[in-house]
């Protein structure tokens, strides 16, 4: 490999001699073409791409079967390789190879063995960024020289620096003594030193060779620059200017600043930035000297800012439509700097979100939060957003809260079928006798589904107290007509709670006669004898095994399955 | 493409050719780059034990069989080693090795030892027995007064006499000269529009204007190219003193400096970019300082104070408004905010916060208080010498500053840093021009001698090794003592510019 020490050949009118036929190197063009297509057009996992990307790695093998490096110089127009065109677009757009790096003023780009295995596609990043590049973002020569090279080397016009005078110093030039006068100041030095007069004897330059602990410090604090969160270190910066300086104009630019910070940090998903904005925001509205009212209400209320629907509505929609998404501790750390009222946006976020890892995220920030609010949690059970309302209760139940049994109630009375069976759930997990007294009207709910729930709900938990409703219901008309399902679930329930006292009417139904001699539908027989199981004792056992016999299978099936698990708590 | 140098009374052309930093780089380190490090450090190590131990020591045997499979490996893949000594970098096979916080005293020995054989390159093409790096290296240590280009003479008749012809050792090229020439013009050129960059810079946020943010980039960017390339030219133009552009040239300077050192310590390209913009950019608070305050010459008012002392918060205000479509610049906030408090917190603005000083502020911080204590400004009329300013950074614990940074630094600039004026003890006056390359000269600078023992001031005058011995091994010339060069009319800048 050859190192550019020499300057370009000057001009590239003139042809040079060839080294070797031109036609890999202009094959090599046309697939360079092609692979910035692809990479304008595809993912990098579209095989059309990673057709082109090999095709253009297997472009260069030819070349370097004569060389180990070659050079391309650039016009507006054309590339030309040993003063030959070798790659020809007259159009001066960001479609042309040749006029993309000449505008940016790179001349000349060598191109060494091994550039194909490892910085051709960052090549075409880069080009595919230059061509959507604003006038005043980075151009090729800055982004080439960010991107770091070690197998391209390239040649440039430096078009965005304008020239500059030459440098010298400044002031006029200072007065010389005569020859003498310098020969005698010199001599008078040498033979009379003075304070500042430095012993060679003393010097020892070793002191001056880093050992290998100093060495390691370095090293230590280069890779602790790089690990440091520069962007919560500048917000306690602006944070500490804050406290020090009470000039209103100041305060002002750093409450301005702040807030598109914040806003900043949100669209780039550094939620513990934020998070530790809105904290900090606090600290210093309680702590920094002479701070007005004006100023306590710009810089203390970001939080509550934030939390606001609308910002809060912006944060989890950027969120879900993210492709980099913030770790779990960062969202949740956000989340409980957030105002309680924040919550009721959250909860009307999460049926919406699409990204199912982004609900998985919010859900449990969300969770922190309830947690620490459930007085609001309890107030939203009322929302009128019912996505809002079934969420609170949803939360509230897995928090057990008790305070939102009365409004967890209130739905049950007057929601929708949904709403009312998300009460049921609620209620029955929160599982307090408060929440299972309110539960017992709902077995005489107009919805089947809610009815079922809650006469679970309550015989599972033994609730005594709806023994009463639940003795009428079972012996009335309207479960007759109900499917098998509902029949079992409240024979079941009544089976649990009714002891001994239920057993007369349970037996009569599974083994007693009409007066023609009739025998209850089956259905309700097998009813009565799962509810046999559950009330357990000798004598239930005695009521089952007579009707063990039975020829119908329903009822059959259901006594066998009675005498096998049987017992009160089956 | 070439550029023409400008001529008094003529515009300046706009456009030059300039050569981009060298490939040397890059994410992954080549083949080349790592193996020919290993070969370096290898002779550097068989050159040590040579010198320390008789020849049939284990240690030394180790050495040279080491030394001997190491470049037996290089050629076997390369198909030849070679191993070109130009300036203060050594290459290999064309590739430029990096000197860095683990490597750069055995490079520098090594560059010594070829600078002081007039070898400017080694060729490998065939297997070099341990015995005949042994004949080799025991042959460039013998001590001698021979100019380099006799020694080198001197070194081939003794390898020929000793059988080994496997080494092929050339005379270091013309081109090296010219390169040196041609790095000092582009030096100047990146000096003064970093310069002129820097100006518009201030200008602009003064204004209350955005900045130009790529022509910022691609001056930083222009810096660390010359560093990384040669660093003593744009070090040596430091020492131009502006009174009146003090600050802009003060930004670059410190730039400069904080670049230099940072690749002493091994910072990689991006980092040494990173650096060189916090470094650039560590002032900028100044431009919301009143200009009269600034620039006033008698001592300033309690008000006054506080409106400079609140140069670094404004800088970080000021910095925000630097952002194109990227990030904000929030290394360099926070260098702006540090650079005075010192490595104790002790200094200003006190923190409230809990912080730990950043490494990229230590640097700027020893950059920046070097620079301004050798500085005329409006209310130090008289700069401080330079060596006197680095005694002070290294033995007073009060200015705060990282004594291992401050260590760093002094490896970088010498005792008697560039621009340095000294009396010699062969009653010559001299310039101090770079620091030696060799790590245990720092108190002997290359020098450029700018009187005759009559007292005649020439210009520009020969640049001298002050580690350079008489036959009977005392040095040519020893410093006494450094001095004023307001004291003999000579601005300093002159010899550099």
């Amino acid at each position: 490999m050859t190192l550019p020490t020499a300057t370009p050949p000057a001009g590239d009118t003139g042809q040079q001699e060839l080294p070797f036929p031109p036609g890999p190197i202009e094959a090599l063009l046309q697939l360079f073409v092609k692979a910035v297509r692809a990479h304008q057009l595809y993912m990098p996992n579209n095989p059309v791409y990673k057709g082109a990307i090999d095709a253009m790695r297997a472009g260069f093998a030819p070349i370097w079967q004569h060389a180990e490096e070659f050079a391309l110089r650039f016009t507006e127009t054309e590339i030309r390789w040993h003063g030959r065109p070798v790659l020809v677009e007259a159009s001066k757009s960001s479609d042309s190879l040749p006029w993309t790096f000449f505008k940016d003023g790179v001349r000349e780009v060598t191109f060494a063995k091994g550039f194909e295995e490892t910085e051709l596609v960052k090549l075409l990043e880069i080009l595919q960024r230059l061509r959507k590049a604003a006038p005043d973002e980075d151009d090729l020569l800055t982004m080439l020289w960010e991107a770091d090279y070690a197998f391209l080397r390239y040649r440039y016009v430096d078009l965005g620096v304008e020239a500059a005078p030459p440098a010298q110093d400044g002031g006029a030039p200072p007065e010389k003594p005569a020859a003498e006068q310098v020969q005698a100041s010199v001599r008078a030095q040498i033979e009379d030193p003075r304070a500042d007069v430095v012993n060679m004897q003393d010097f020892d330059a070793t002191l001056y060779f880093l050992d290998e602990k100093e060495l390691d410090y370095l090293r230590r604090e280069i890779d602790r620059e790089y690990q440091s969160d520069l962007r919560g270190n500048v917000i306690a910066i602006l944070f500490d200017i804050y406290e020090h300086q009470t000039a209103p104009e100041v305060r002002e630019e750093i409450s301005e600043l702040l807030e598109t910070l914040m806003l900043l940090l949100l669209s780039a998903n550094h939620f513990s930035n934020v998070a530790y904005i809105l904290s900090e925001s606090q600290v210093v509205v309680r702590r920094a000297a002479d701070i007005t009212p004006e100023q306590r209400g710009r810089v203390g209320m970001l939080p509550e800012r934030l939390s606001a629907p609308q910002p809060l509505s912006q944060l989890l929609q950027g969120l879900d439509e993210s492709a980099d998404l913030p770790s779990q501790n960062e969202l949740t750390e956000l989340v409980q700097r957030l105002q309680p009222a924040s919550l009721g946006t959250i909860f009307s976020w999460l049926p919406k979100l699409q990204n199912q890892r982004v609900r998985a995220l919010v859900q449990q920030a969300a969770d922190r939060l309830a947690t620490g609010n459930t007085g609001e949690l309890v107030r939203l059970i009322s929302a009128p957003d019912r996505g809002v309302a079934m969420e609170a209760m949803r939360r509230s139940a897995g928090l057990k809260t008790q305070a939102g049994v009365v409004p967890i109630a209130r739905v049950l009375a007057g929601g929708d079928v949904e709403l009312r069976q998300a009460a049921v759930a609620a209620l029955s997990e929160i599982g307090s006798g408060g929440a299972l007294q309110a539960l017992e009207r709902a077995i005489e709910d107009p919805d089947r589904d809610v009815r079922v729930a809650a006469v679970r709900a309550l015989g599972s938990r033994s609730h005594h107290g709806v023994l009463g409703r639940l003795d009428a219901t079972v012996k009335g008309k309207a479960l007759r007509a109900a499917d098998l399902t509902e029949k079992m679930a409240f024979f079941e329930a009544f089976g649990a709670l009714c002891g001994e006292a239920g057993l007369p009417y349970l037996d009569g139904l599974l083994n007693g006669k009409s007066m023609f001699g009739r025998r209850e539908d089956p259905e309700l027989r097998a009813c009565a004898a799962i509810a046999l199981g559950k009330v357990g004792g000798r004598k239930a056992q005695e009521s089952l095994q007579r009707a063990s016999g039975q020829k119908d299978v329903v009822v059959r099936n259901a006594v066998n399955r009675a005498l096998r698990t049987g017992g009160p708590n089956s | 493409m070439t550029g023409t140098p400008p001529t008094a009374g003529t515009p300046t052309p706009r456009r030059t050719v300039s050569i981009a930093a060298p490939v040397g780089e890059g994410a992954i380190d080549s083949f080349v780059r790592q193996k020919g490090r290993g070969v370096i450090l290898a002779l550097y190590t068989a050159l040590r034990s040579i010198k320390l131990y008789p020849l049939e020591n284990s240690a030394v045997q180790k050495a040279l069989a080491d030394l001997a499979a190491l470049a037996q490996e290089f050629v076997a893949s390369e198909h030849e080693l070679d191993v070109r000594v130009s300036g203060e970098f050594i290459f290999v096979n064309a590739t430029r090795l990096r000197l860095d916080l683990d490597n750069y005293a055995s490079f520098s020995h090594v560059l010594s030892v070829f600078r002081v054989c007039g070898i400017g390159t080694m060729h490998v093409a065939d297997v070099v027995t341990a015995r005949d790096w042994q004949v080799f290296l025991t042959i460039v240590q013998v001590p001698t007064s021979l100019e380099p280009h006799d020694r080198l003479t001197e070194v081939l008749a003794k390898l020929d006499a000793a059988g080994v012809r496997t080494l092929a050792l050339t005379p270091p090229s013309d081109d090296d000269g010219e390169d040196r020439e041609r790095a000092k013009e582009r030096a100047k050129k990146t000096y003064t529009q970093s310069v002129t960059v820097t100006k518009d810079l201030m200008t602009s946020v003064r204004m209350g204007k955005s900045p130009n943010i790529k022509k910022i980039k691609r001056v930083v960017q222009g810096i660390v190219d010359q560093i990384l390339n040669e660093e003593t030219s744009l070090i040596g133009l430091t020492t131009i003193r502006d009174y009146d552009e003090y600050t802009f040239t003060h930004s670059v300077n410190v730039c400069i400096f904080s670049v230099a050192l940072g690749k002493r310590l091994g910072l990689t390209k991006l980092q040494l970019y990173d650096l060189g913009m916090a470094a650039l950019f560590h002032d900028i608070g100044k431009s919301r300082v009143p200009v009269d305050v600034l620039n006033k010459t008698g001592s300033l008012t309690e008000i006054e104070w506080r409106q400079i002392a609140a140069h670094p918060w404004l800088g970080v205000l000021a910095l925000f408004q630097i952002r194109g479509t990227q990030e904000y610049p929030y290394r360099s906030m926070v260098v702006a905010i540090e650079h005075h408090m010192k490595a104790d917190l002790t200094g200003y603005p006190k923190p409230i916060r809990p912080r730990q000083m950043s490494m990229y502020s230590k640097i700027v911080a020893a950059a920046d208080g070097f620079d301004a204590a050798t500085s005329r400004r409006a209310y130090q009329t008289v700069p401080i010498n330079p060596a006197e300013v680095m005694r002070e950074m290294r033995d007073n614990p009060r200015r705060g500053m990282d004594p291992i940074v401050v260590k760093a630094f002094i490896n970088l600039t010498g005792i008697y840093p560039p621009g340095t004026l000294v009396v010699l003890d062969t009653f010559e006056l001299g310039i101090v021009h770079a620091v030696n390359p060799l790590p245990e000269m720092l108190a002997r600078p290359l020098t450029r001698v700018i009187s005759d023992p009559m007292g005649n001031l020439v210009h520009p005058g020969e640049i001298v090794d002050l580690a350079d011995r008489n036959p009977d091994g005392t040095y040519l010339r020893t410093i006494i003592k450094t001095e004023n060069p307001e004291r003999y009319g000579i601005r300093v800048s002159d010899y550099f510019v």
